[in-house]
């Protein structure tokens, strides 16, 4: 058999060598094909020549549907009597489909209504002789629907039900296929070596297969769905945000998600009234206290700073600063607290640092807020560093996540100064986003720590970022474990 | 934050720029765009400067950064005549106030607006809900000096703004909705404050609600502020930022003599305050070699000013603690979009934190299995924890006062979030095989204990302990190179019988087994789950 026919094309062939004249409905019955894949097929068969193709018109009726005011009646014949109208009423869409059906039912005599003694009316089917012309409409339906022949007098019934779409007129092209001389000489006779199902070790061992072919099969049905196993979109972006901070000379820190409220916020200068302090901001541990940490040390340092400045050159806030508010245990609000633990144990000249981890803020959930979500906080510490510095590294680091314009707008923030904030352009929502805050340590954090070289810190989220990535609009989606989501979406890679 | 709206002709007939070059400016100040109209934008401002709480105030930096009116803006004061003597029995209970007098006003709906906006901004900022700080204004022609800040007991009587009739302090407490809202700030208190004028007309019941008498319209002419507090210093913070507000909407201002048992003193004071202007610190921060005369044109635009080696401070800008605020406000008047980005290269290798490479490496390994990863939140609801497997809540690690009950205990294990996923998922294809790599929280000698966890679930017709069992120990095996062992157990997420403990290296790192019917059913599932859990900080201190 010739190499350059398709194995849909030999398979129609081979049909033909048996029946040589068929339609093309034939021929799908035969082949256990589809109508398309036929249809294609033949085509290209008669283009090259292997076949002739007769096409000719008809006209079909069809079936569209059980007229309303028979659906009454055979409601009502299926009901024991009397039947109250509200019960029919159910099984039409509209109050306006029924009593068009009822009205059409009624006037033709199929049905009679009365109304008894209780108000209520109810419903019976109309006398014999008034039934006739509904037997007229019923035996058309069953024709049309049947295929079979129709009369004269139903013929007459016909354009009231194909006006309203009762019974269809649909043109069917009907094809007759012969096969050519030059398409019998593709097929081979029947009764050579028959083709294998599949090889089996057995067949391969025996070199059973020699001189044999496999028998075609459909290589274009569907095969089964499979779903791979798959990391989580957001664990595969925090590779690469870790990947990109390693690259930039960065060590990664790990750390706890609870704290004593101490290293969230009174080493970040943030004031023990403060309101993100609030519960309403902030998750505090129910009865849980950090009872070995003491006014003494860093902390004392930390404490006489908020009251007065201490030995930073500040004023301070000018309050009295309480060990308890310090004591209490937080989820952290944000990663810095580990830059700053690593800070105040370290004290390096040098270092760089970062790590990405969950936060925790007490909200509602809604599009862009989460009660947990991830941020990538780093500091860079050294002597002569400056804000131009820091807007340097952003503008780079952004860079690399795949943010090309990245402008830096003063804002504030109660630990660093200057503050600056990063706004990124989205091309997916045209708009200039808020991407993360960032600034410079300010002495009231850094030297109550011992450190004295400038340190610079940003803290900035992730989740924006991948949902313009991933073309989301609500934040919840990238933790709503939904299955389908998880398993389905595109596979992106960086950008 | 709160935010301010700004109207376009209004504001640029204050600072004499057009809509465009407004827009272009606004975060060079400080201030986020939150929405921009045709006719107007409403920008965000910091908490620390409580100053922007109007349009006055914004426009009073604007001009500066646009060179249209720079340094120090001046607020001369005359004496206003009025005194105001304080109770010493009010130390207890709210003991400070300040007060300040604006005369020669003009103000339309707008400038009512803004006032009524930064008052409210006030009150919920530095005035922590008017519990450390609270503001009244009223009309000063309704009002006969001298004036004294009062303690009155339960009973006494007047009529609060919008009330028909005179009441108590203890019913306006009890009763009116402002009451109601601001009474923790006088809790405790056997007495409460009130300011009175000399013929007994109440200004105010500070913090709680202003008398009828001295109500603020666009028709009153002068006005008197006063500002009472728990501390002096805030008080003073929030007089300043007011009165110099109305200075500039167009006001003459007036001073008060406010009388304690044990001194007086005249507010508000409005004199600048002085910070160290350090050259070296202002040249280091920015890494701009400025000449002097740049610092201090710079620092003009910012309206602050230098006088003998020092910056002098506007009164209203309560955020300059420090002389490093001074370097700021030098590149604010400089302009942040004229600092040339200057990106430090590093001189040392970057590190991946071994634990963290660990983690991702056990996830690697689970996916490759064939398993698709979660991520559920830490904080979840109590019943997915303990009741839906039946087992007490009695060490259960609870947040206070979560916005949802959803998101309101830390969990202590992985299965229940991976159940409670699996349950949203019921129309998704079967099987369905599921990880997590998450924390887990526990109690431990007083405190809390975090550890990371690897949870599986696999939930299908077939779904068995054996399935799991296969799981398991593969990724143990590839995350450990030892061989896992099983030893029959019992866990409160397992069936008995279907369950056991497994361990590397004679170390008992978690459990495997068949989820017990109860909890599929209390999860709403239809099929067989069997899965594990596993300790991967206990596994990867067995690597060390």
């Amino acid at each position: 058999m010739s190499s350059s026919l398709h194995p849909i094309e030999q398979r129609i062939l081979k049909a033909l060598r048996e029946t040589p004249t068929m339609r093309l409905e034939d021929i799908v019955g035969k082949t256990g094909l589809q109508v398309d894949q036929v249809r294609r097929a033949l085509e290209w068969l008669s283009t090259k020549g292997y076949v002739t193709l007769t096409r000719s018109a008809k006209s079909k009726l069809e079936y569209g549907g059980l007229p309303p005011e028979v659906k009454v009646v055979q409601l009502v014949e299926g009901t024991p009597p009397p039947i109250p109208l509200s019960d029919l009423r159910a099984n039409f869409g509209s109050d306006q489909e029924f009593s068009a059906a009822l009205g059409r039912a009624r006037s033709r005599g199929w049905i009679v209504t009365e109304t008894g003694p209780g108000g209520l009316t109810s419903v019976r089917r109309g006398s014999e002789d008034s039934l006739s012309s509904l037997k007229e409409i019923r035996g058309l339906l069953d024709h049309v629907s049947s295929n079979a022949p129709i009369s004269e007098r139903e013929r007459e019934l016909l354009p009231d039900l194909v006006n309203r779409g009762f019974v269809k007129a649909v043109e069917q092209s009907d094809v007759a296929v012969a096969v050519t001389s030059k398409g019998l000489g593709e097929v081979p006779e029947s009764g050579a070596s028959e083709a294998l199902d599949r090889l089996t070790p057995e067949i391969l061992a025996s070199g059973a297969w020699k001189g044999r072919s496999l028998r075609p099969l459909d290589v274009e049905a569907k095969a089964p769905v499979f779903h791979p196993g798959r990391r989580h979109p957001v664990r595969d972006f925090i590779k690469e945000v870790r990947e990109t901070y390693i690259s930039m000379g960065f060590t990664e820190l790990e750390g706890d998600s609870i704290h004593p409220g101490f290293w969230n916020f009174d080493a970040l200068f943030i004031p023990q009234d403060h309101p993100s302090r609030d519960m309403q901001d902030t998750f505090y541990l129910e009865g849980l206290a950090d009872r070995k940490l003491t006014r003494t040390g860093t902390v004392a340092n930390v404490a006489a700073t908020h009251e007065n400045g201490w030995k930073t050159g500040s004023k301070g806030w000018g309050y009295t600063w309480r060990i308890e508010e310090a004591r209490r245990l937080v989820l952290r609000t944000h990663n810095t607290v580990l830059s700053v633990k690593a800070l105040s144990e370290s004290r390096e000249k040098e270092t760089r640092v970062f790590a990405v981890s969950k936060v925790y803020r007490n909200e509602n959930l809604d599009y862009k807020h989460l009660a947990e979500f991830h941020q990538m906080d780093g500091i860079i510490v050294g002597e002569g560093l400056n804000v131009r510095h820091l807007m340097g590294f952003l503008t780079e680091f952004y860079k690399k996540l795949g943010m090309s314009s990245v402008k830096l707008w003063p804002t504030y923030f109660p630990y660093t100064e200057p503050s600056l904030e990063v706004i990124g352009f989205s091309e997916a929502v045209n708009a200039w986003i808020e991407l993360s805050g960032s600034g410079v340590f300010r002495p009231e954090v850094t030297i109550p720590l011992g450190v004295k070289v400038p340190v610079l810190a940003w803290g900035p989220g992730i989740e924006r970022l991948m949902m313009m990535r991933f073309g989301l609009d609500d934040m919840r989606a990238l933790y709503g474990a939904d299955l389908s989501w998880l398993r389905e979406r595109r596979e992106l890679a960086g950008s | 934050m709160p935010v301010v709206r700004i109207d376009f002709p209004r504001f640029s007939k204050m600072v004499g720029a057009e809509r465009e070059k407004i827009i272009d400016r606004l975060p060079y100040v400080g201030l986020d765009i939150e929405s921009v109209e045709r006719n107007s934008v409403r920008v965000e401002y910091s908490p620390n400067r409580p100053d922007f709480g109007t349009d006055f105030g914004i426009a009073r930096a604007m001009k500066g950064l646009l060179g249209k009116e720079t340094g120090l803006p001046k607020f001369p004061a005359k004496p206003s005549g009025i005194s105001v003597t304080v109770d010493r029995r009010l130390s207890g209970v709210r003991p400070f106030i300040a007060c300040a007098t604006a005369t020669g006003l003009r103000l339309d709906d707008e400038d009512v607006r803004q006032l009524i906006s930064l008052q409210e901004d006030l009150h919920n900022g530095l005035g922590r809900k008017r519990r450390a700080v609270a503001i009244g204004l009223h009309d000063m022609d309704a009002i006969k000096p001298p004036l004294s800040y009062k303690a009155v007991g339960p009973s006494f009587r007047f009529r609060p703004l919008d009330s028909k009739r005179e009441v108590t302090v203890v019913s306006i407490l009890k009763d009116l909705p402002e009451g109601r809202a601001y009474r923790g700030a006088l809790s405790g208190a056997r007495v409460y404050p009130v300011i009175v004028d000399s013929k007994g007309t109440v200004l105010s019941f500070p913090p709680i609600i202003n008398g009828a008498a001295t109500r603020v319209t666009t028709k009153t002419r002068s006005m008197f502020i006063d500002v009472t507090s728990m501390d002096g210093r805030a008080g003073d913070d929030v007089l300043a930022i007011v009165s110099t507000t109305l200075a500039e909407a167009g006001s003459r201002l007036g001073t008060v003599h406010v009388k304690y048992t044990d001194g007086s003193r005249v507010t508000p004071d409005l004199a600048p305050t002085k910070m160290r202007a350090d050259l070296g610190l202002v040249k280091s921060t920015l890494g701009m070699n400025l000449t002097t005369k740049e610092i201090i044109s710079s620092l003009r635009k910012s309206r602050l000013d230098v006088k003998g080696g020092r910056a002098l401070v506007p009164r209203y800008r309560i955020d300059i603690l420090h002389p490093v605020d001074i370097a700021e406000e030098v590149a604010l008047g400089y302009g942040f979009d004229r600092l040339k980005p200057d990106y430090p290269a590093s001189r040392q290798p970057g590190a991946f934190n071994d634990f963290e490479n660990f983690l991702d490496s056990a996830s690697t390994v689970m996916a490759e299995s064939g398993m698709i990863e979660m991520m559920t939140f830490e904080l979840t609801d109590a019943p997915s924890l303990y009741s839906k497997f039946s087992r007490p809540s009695s060490e259960r690690l609870a947040v206070m006062d979560p916005k949802s009950i959803d998101h309101s205990v830390l969990r202590d294990n992985l299965l229940p979030t991976l159940m409670a996923s699996l349950s949203g998922n019921v129309k998704s294809d079967y099987p369905q095989r599921v990880y997590e790599v998450g924390r887990v929280y526990g109690r431990e000698k007083g405190g809390v204990s975090e550890s990371w966890q690897l949870g599986c679930l696999i939930a299908h017709a077939q779904a068995s302990f054996s399935e799991a069992k296969m799981y398991v120990e593969s990724a143990c095996r590839l995350l450990s190179g030892k061989e896992a062992n099983a030893h029959e157990s019992t866990h409160w997420a397992f069936s008995p019988g279907r369950c056991a403990e497994v361990s590397v290296a004679g170390s008992h790192l978690g459990h495997v087994g068949e989820v017990k019917p109860e909890s599929i059913e209390a999860f709403g599932l239809g099929v067989p789950v069997s899965g594990f859990e596993l300790n991967l900080s206990k596994l990867f201190e067995l690597l060390k």
